[in-house]
């Protein structure tokens, strides 16, 4: 197995009933790289995304994560291995200000989220600086002691992110990072997206509708429709095969290319 | 300054119940009473950990409460131990029952969590209610209240302050508990699971362990209830009585730490005196708890430190009381 590729799937498949909403799909993503997937509504992006998290397991097929099988895995341990994600909808806690949320990761990973003291000097200032770090990274440090809840559906995401972050992943699966966002909102997710390798030396896998952000971030683009792989490859590649777009992409969309 | 305030408020609490030997008579209530609101506080108490904190429906912790006061009662009555003995092995029994049910309650969640937790408790209700022989079924077992090792009779008002002790000992614990980071954990669980889990946490683990605390406490109130009334009975352990833990929790406030006093005092005390007025005392009493829910949506303590915290000077970052 190529020791170069952080992840991959081979023949993973998932039903829902009688629908096969995940149909035979491989895909390697490269350590270091930002990868993509898309597809038309329905395509099995997000059911993808799920059988590789762990949220639930592929009816065949093998998923390995560095080279280790991980197909039925507990979703939480693949997090220990160094996995992390985001959903399409934020998924934060609300009822928590933005330096709760991020300090129950920064906790889960220095192993203290079990204890019954929270760690005091030394230790408690570590973890607090760890919060302020990674908010700092989203840019987020002023909202820290607001709600969530508060906060926009863009703050909100870059929440999430810092969260995912939390517990030091080496690969982040980002589920339609831009899903409701605002133009300006996108920009500033697309700067940390591009950061979470720039700065943090990660590999990112995400799903995206926007073909904008997938073409300005992506090295690799996975096409899926009707939840097989249509095609893979480079941006201009993608732009350049005519299945793609005769299956679903606009022309204009790839004239940026 | 939050810490302190609630330092003096628990402390003016805690003496003013321990002068409840010479308050009761003044409100015309039993002193035996004020102890059924304190050992009452501890089962509700257990409710609050899964079902204020953690958001698992506990509609079966009758069970450990009933293991509680069997376990207590058995032993006391065969196996002629002394009270503390009588305590532990009450408390004992719950936590073993609590061994024993986790493995299947873990694996559900949400309303089935819920059915699962009151279908086990009627398994414990019905060996209670057709094992004549050894528990006097449908009557009840009595039992005379043992001595401390054999010598010190406990009356009401050492029972008591055994009672008073023991609550504040458990709402020390539970406190300590819900504040650590292993209960702000359980407090995440409630909002939002899924993302726990993605966080790396085994949530299994974390469930388990607040199912054995909650059995332990629920216990603990089962046994020392059983010894103030010198008696077990099988509604103990029905879903019945899970159901009114459920209520006071509600009527104090879920996920405060002090709730479970306010809603078991308000239930407890209430029934009392209104019984003692009316045989339609069911209908007086739900009567006052619809009009607690109006008037206070989140509980009673719930609501009340809403409303403080509402206020700029009280802002903090701890969510519950």
């Amino acid at each position: 197995m190529d020791s170069a590729m952080m992840l991959e799937a081979r023949g993973v498949s998932k039903f829902f009933g009688g629908v096969k909403a995940v149909d035979d799909v491989s895909i390697g993503v490269r350590e270091g790289s930002i990868h993509a997937v898309i597809g038309p509504n329905g395509a099995g992006k997000t059911t993808f995304f799920n059988t590789l998290s762990g949220f639930y397991f592929p009816d065949s097929g093998r998923v390995t994560y560095r080279g280790s099988e991980i197909t039925r895995m507990a979703n939480w341990k693949r997090i220990v291995l160094g996995m992390g994600r985001t959903f399409q909808t934020p998924s934060v806690f609300a009822e928590l200000t933005v330096r709760e949320n991020v300090m129950l990761g920064v906790r889960a990973r220095a192993g203290v989220a079990f204890r019954l003291r929270p760690p005091a000097g030394e230790g408690r200032e570590a973890l607090e600086h760890r919060v302020d770090e990674l908010l700092g990274f989203v840019n987020l440090g002023r909202s820290k002691e607001r709600l969530v809840a508060e906060l926009s559906h863009g703050g909100q995401r870059l929440c999430e992110i810092a969260m995912s972050l939390s517990t030091e992943p080496s690969l982040v699966l980002l589920d339609e990072p831009m899903a409701g966002l605002a133009e300006t909102e996108t920009d500033r997710i697309i700067t940390v997206i591009r950061d979470l390798r720039q700065r943090l030396g990660l590999t990112v896998l995400f799903v995206e509708h926007n073909m904008r952000v997938v073409l300005s971030l992506a090295e690799r683009i996975t096409v899926l429709d009707r939840g097989k792989v249509l095609a893979e490859g480079t941006p201009s590649e993608i732009a350049a095969n005519e299945i793609v777009r005769d299956a679903y992409l606009g022309k204009e969309a790839l004239d940026h290319v | 300054m939050k810490a302190r305030a609630e330092l003096i408020a628990g402390g003016v609490v805690v003496a003013i119940l321990a002068a409840g030997p010479y308050l009761s008579p003044l409100i015309h209530v039993d002193l035996s009473i004020v102890s059924e609101v304190l050992v009452t506080a501890l089962a509700v108490m257990s409710v609050n950990l899964l079902l204020g904190y953690t958001g698992l429906p506990a509609f079966g912790n009758a069970a450990y409460f009933g293991l509680g006061a069997y376990g207590a009662a058995l032993s006391a009555k065969y196996l002629h131990v002394d009270f503390i003995g009588a305590v532990i092995i009450g408390t004992a029994s719950a936590l073993l029952g609590g061994l024993i049910l986790a493995p299947f309650l873990l694996r559900r969640r949400g309303i089935y969590f819920g059915l699962l937790s009151i279908a086990f408790g009627q398994v414990f209700y019905f060996v209670a209610y057709r094992f004549t022989d050894v528990t006097g079924g449908e009557d009840g077992m009595n039992f005379p209240r043992p001595l401390v090792l054999g010598h010190y009779a406990i009356n009401e008002t050492v029972f008591f302050y055994v009672a008073l002790a023991a609550f504040v000992g458990c709402l020390i614990a539970f406190r300590t508990v819900v504040r650590s980071p292993f209960g702000r954990t359980l407090v995440a669980i409630r909002q939002n699971e899924a993302r726990v889990r993605y966080l790396g946490l085994n949530t299994d683990r974390f469930i388990f362990v607040a199912l054995l605390i909650s059995a332990t406490l629920a216990g603990l109130g089962g046994a020392l209830f059983g010894l103030l009334i010198n008696f077990a009975y099988p509604l103990e352990l029905d879903w019945h009585q899970s159901g009114f833990f459920v209520l006071m929790m509600i009527l104090g406030g879920a996920g405060t730490v002090w709730g479970s006093l306010v809603g078991s005092f308000i239930y407890v005390i209430g029934k009392d005196i209104i019984s003692t007025q009316t045989s339609y005392w069911q209908l007086y009493l739900g009567g006052l708890f619809v009009a607690c829910v109006l008037a206070f949506p989140r509980g009673i303590l719930g609501t009340l430190l809403a409303r403080l915290k509402a206020r700029p000077a009280a802002a903090d970052s701890e969510p519950h009381g």
